[in-house]
């Protein structure tokens, strides 16, 4: 395990920053630019805005997005990025990190995406966290106007919601609610011009099968009675939240899963969900097994591993999280009820 | 070639550096070698001192890292392109000279020369453009435009065209009009990220983003797709003949056969390779029958095609000089030069001894 944490520690970790046009996104780029002095960045940007961004490497590229040949449209991946990290891994030792500037309407999974297909990127760097940037002011009229900010918002393992001084603690509260309502995992910050604590969204381990389900806070608690449907049995739950089109949907069940099937389940899902499935992660329970197994997905690329020991008093329950679109409920509860041993 | 066992005692030469070599080139008049690291250093090697790695010297023409290198117009000398955007000339002996500055990165430069060393023409890749020079860079001869990003391009042996790839397709261009020098668009939906021409062009050749190749003939615009490959394909090279193409992606170095109806329905052939390692980079002689090829565990294996006789180039007690990552003929065979992962620069003198 050290062996693995190590090769993980060296790999370059890659920080993607979303948010719809104007959100705030190169000043908080600046700002980790400058507080993180005493670290080298590699910037990748699309089209220079009209604020500068101050560092000495930065990369002018084209969002360009790839299919893959095998037919599948929803397997997409970034194909500047992969010319341009391929390039940039040859000198790894040279930065601390990769940042990466999207355009206002850009989708994250092809980014994501990209990190699970190319073998050489894979190997070399590691995908910390996908970043959404919020305008406080303008976000209620652009979720109901942009499906790509609905994207952003589901995709994200973090967001910062900015400007918060432009809007009125009413409304703030309706908008965090909106936000949780699409998507229930991601860890939420308030934050004027861009100012945030850096240690909240540099180093996260978004996609760290090892950190899987650590990010969200509440989500998955079993007294939650909130504003959600709940089928509360002694062992098994279900949540759902709907939000601008996408739902999360959370499972947990106690009784050990077979493995097998649990895998037989979950290619079945994403073959006939991917699509619409923007993020899956879970922790599971596999009967005899003595380590935990760790799983994610974007749309229908998946991984999935045993990540450690179950410890000796820690209570053994399997949880899945789903945030997609069009997700029938009904027949993932059952699928996942099915695959109990 | 009549003492091929000990090739790296005899008649090699090798130097450890800082870096990640990624590119290397020899001069057009075989004065020079070069080396580029991605860290931004490029190490001239003075080939008169190939046995005396104290006069190799190294010059920064950056600031910032390397992106590609290739050789220059002026026979002595070489082009660069790095992080600054900028497209760098260096003649040994000389201060380095900006030649130009681009918006983007210049990801890839290719240059071609004829036998007689009279004319040259240099192109680059930035963005979805191609840009070509002729025998000086006071004016951009074409500008070759694509409908996205270019991952790579090549120059027909005869340097009359320009190949090159990107998504959904390859391009072949006519490097001798100004204007409409499209001669045709080869479409195949996929990333393509690497390029080839065979040598009498009957074929085009392209390494896609899917661990296959997937190839055009040229005369009807034929389909042929070339699978089978544990990784990506990152370096293909056709013999000098045009009767193979050797590739890099599986533990052996794996040659498609181009003529006998060749590679429509029928196997490539495996040439002999390093078990449990992988094939990262392949060159073929320019005018043997013979295959040089660099490894993911710094074996470096010199291999007959139709004998498959392999020559190891055995560099003694270094066994860790990492992943083989440049390795280029010169342009008549005989001198063969190598870069590795950690920085290693490797010459092997092949010419015949006098």
């Amino acid at each position: 395990m050290v062996e693995l944490d190590q090769i993980e520690k060296e790999k370059i970790p890659v920080t993607v920053l979303t948010g719809y046009l104007g959100a705030g996104k190169t000043t908080l780029l600046n700002r980790i630019l400058t507080q993180q002095h005493d670290k080298k960045y590699a910037v990748i940007v699309n089209e220079y805005g009209e604020l500068g961004i101050d560092n000495d490497l930065i990369i002018d590229v084209d969002e360009e997005i790839f299919e893959m040949s095998n037919g599948c449209v929803c397997c997409t991946i970034r194909g500047d990025l992969v010319r341009i990290l391929n390039k940039l891994i040859k000198r790894r030792n040279r930065f601390d990190g990769i940042i990466i500037e999207t355009t206002g309407l850009a989708d994250p999974a092809p980014i994501a995406q990209t990190f699970f297909v190319d073998e050489d990127i894979r190997k070399n760097t590691r995908l910390d966290a996908v970043l959404a940037v919020v305008d406080a002011h303008h976000v209620m009229k652009t979720l109901d106007e942009s499906k790509e900010a609905v994207n952003q918002i589901a995709f994200a393992d973090v967001i910062l919601l900015n400007k918060i001084d432009l809007v009125g603690q009413k409304d703030l509260k309706a908008i965090k609610k909106r936000i949780r309502a699409i998507n229930r995992m991601v860890a939420l910050y308030e934050m004027e011009r861009s100012n945030i604590p850096l240690d909240k969204i540099l180093e996260l381990g978004g996609f760290d099968l090892k950190k899987a389900l650590t990010l969200e806070p509440d989500f998955l608690s079993i007294h939650d009675h909130d504003d959600h449907d709940d089928h509360d049995d002694h062992d098994h739950q279900v949540h759902h939240y709907h939000g601008d089109g996408v739902m999360s949907i959370s499972l947990m069940e106690i009784k050990a899963l077979d493995g097998r099937r649990f895998n037989m389940w979950m290619s079945t899902v994403l073959q006939k969900f991917g699509k619409d499935l923007l993020r899956t992660k879970g922790i599971l329970n596999f009967s005899h097994e003595d380590q935990c197994f760790a799983f994610q997905a974007v749309h229908m690329m998946a991984e999935g591993d045993y990540i450690r020991p179950w410890k000796i008093n820690e209570k053994r329950s399997s949880k899945l999280v789903f945030i997609g679109r069009n997700l029938d409920e009904k027949s993932l509860r059952e699928g996942f009820l099915r695959c109990v041993a | 070639m009549n003492q091929p066992l000990q090739l790296m005692e005899s008649r090699g030469s090798l130097r450890k550096v800082e870096g990640t070599i990624i590119a290397c080139a020899t001069s057009w008049d075989d004065q020079y070698s070069a080396f580029a690291t991605a860290d931004g250093d490029l190490w001239i090697v003075p080939l008169n001192y190939l046995h005396d790695p104290d006069q190799w010297y190294r010059i920064q023409p950056h600031e910032g890292g390397i992106l590609s290198l290739s050789q220059d117009m002026n026979c002595s000398g070489f082009i660069t392109s790095g992080d600054d955007n900028t497209l760098v000339r260096i003649v040994p002996g000389q201060e380095p000279q900006k030649i130009l500055q681009s918006k983007r990165w210049i990801e890839k430069i290719v240059s071609w020369s004829d036998k007689e060393g009279k004319q040259k023409k240099i192109a680059f890749i930035t963005g979805k453009e191609i840009y070509l020079y002729k025998d000086d860079f006071t004016e951009v001869f074409a500008i070759f435009e694509h409908s996205s990003s270019v991952s790579d391009l090549t120059f027909s042996l005869d340097g009359t065209k320009i190949a090159s790839s990107y998504y959904n397709g390859a391009t072949l261009w006519s490097t001798d009009h100004k204007e409409n020098h499209k001669i045709k668009d080869f479409v195949w939906k996929g990333s393509h990220i690497g390029v080839v021409l065979h040598p009498r062009e009957e074929a085009l050749v392209t390494s896609m983003q899917d661990h296959d190749l997937h190839g055009w003939r040229i005369s009807d615009g034929h389909n042929m797709r070339m699978s089978g490959y544990p990784t990506k394909v990152k370096s293909l090279s056709f013999s000098a003949d045009g009767k193979w193409l050797s590739t890099s992606g599986a533990e052996p170095v794996v040659l498609w056969k181009f003529f006998d109806g060749g590679p429509i329905g029928k196997p490539p052939i495996e040439l002999p390779g390093i078990p449990g390692s992988c094939c990262m980079i392949v060159d073929c002689h320019p005018s043997y029958d013979m295959v040089a090829a660099g490894f993911l565990d710094g074996s470096i294996l010199l291999i007959g095609i139709t004998d498959e006789k392999v020559i190891p180039i055995n560099l003694g007690s270094k066994k860790s000089i990492g992943e083989i990552t440049a390795l280029q003929f010169n342009k008549v065979g005989s001198l063969l030069i190598i870069g590795t992962e950690t920085g290693y620069i490797i010459l092997i003198d092949l010419a015949e001894k006098k």
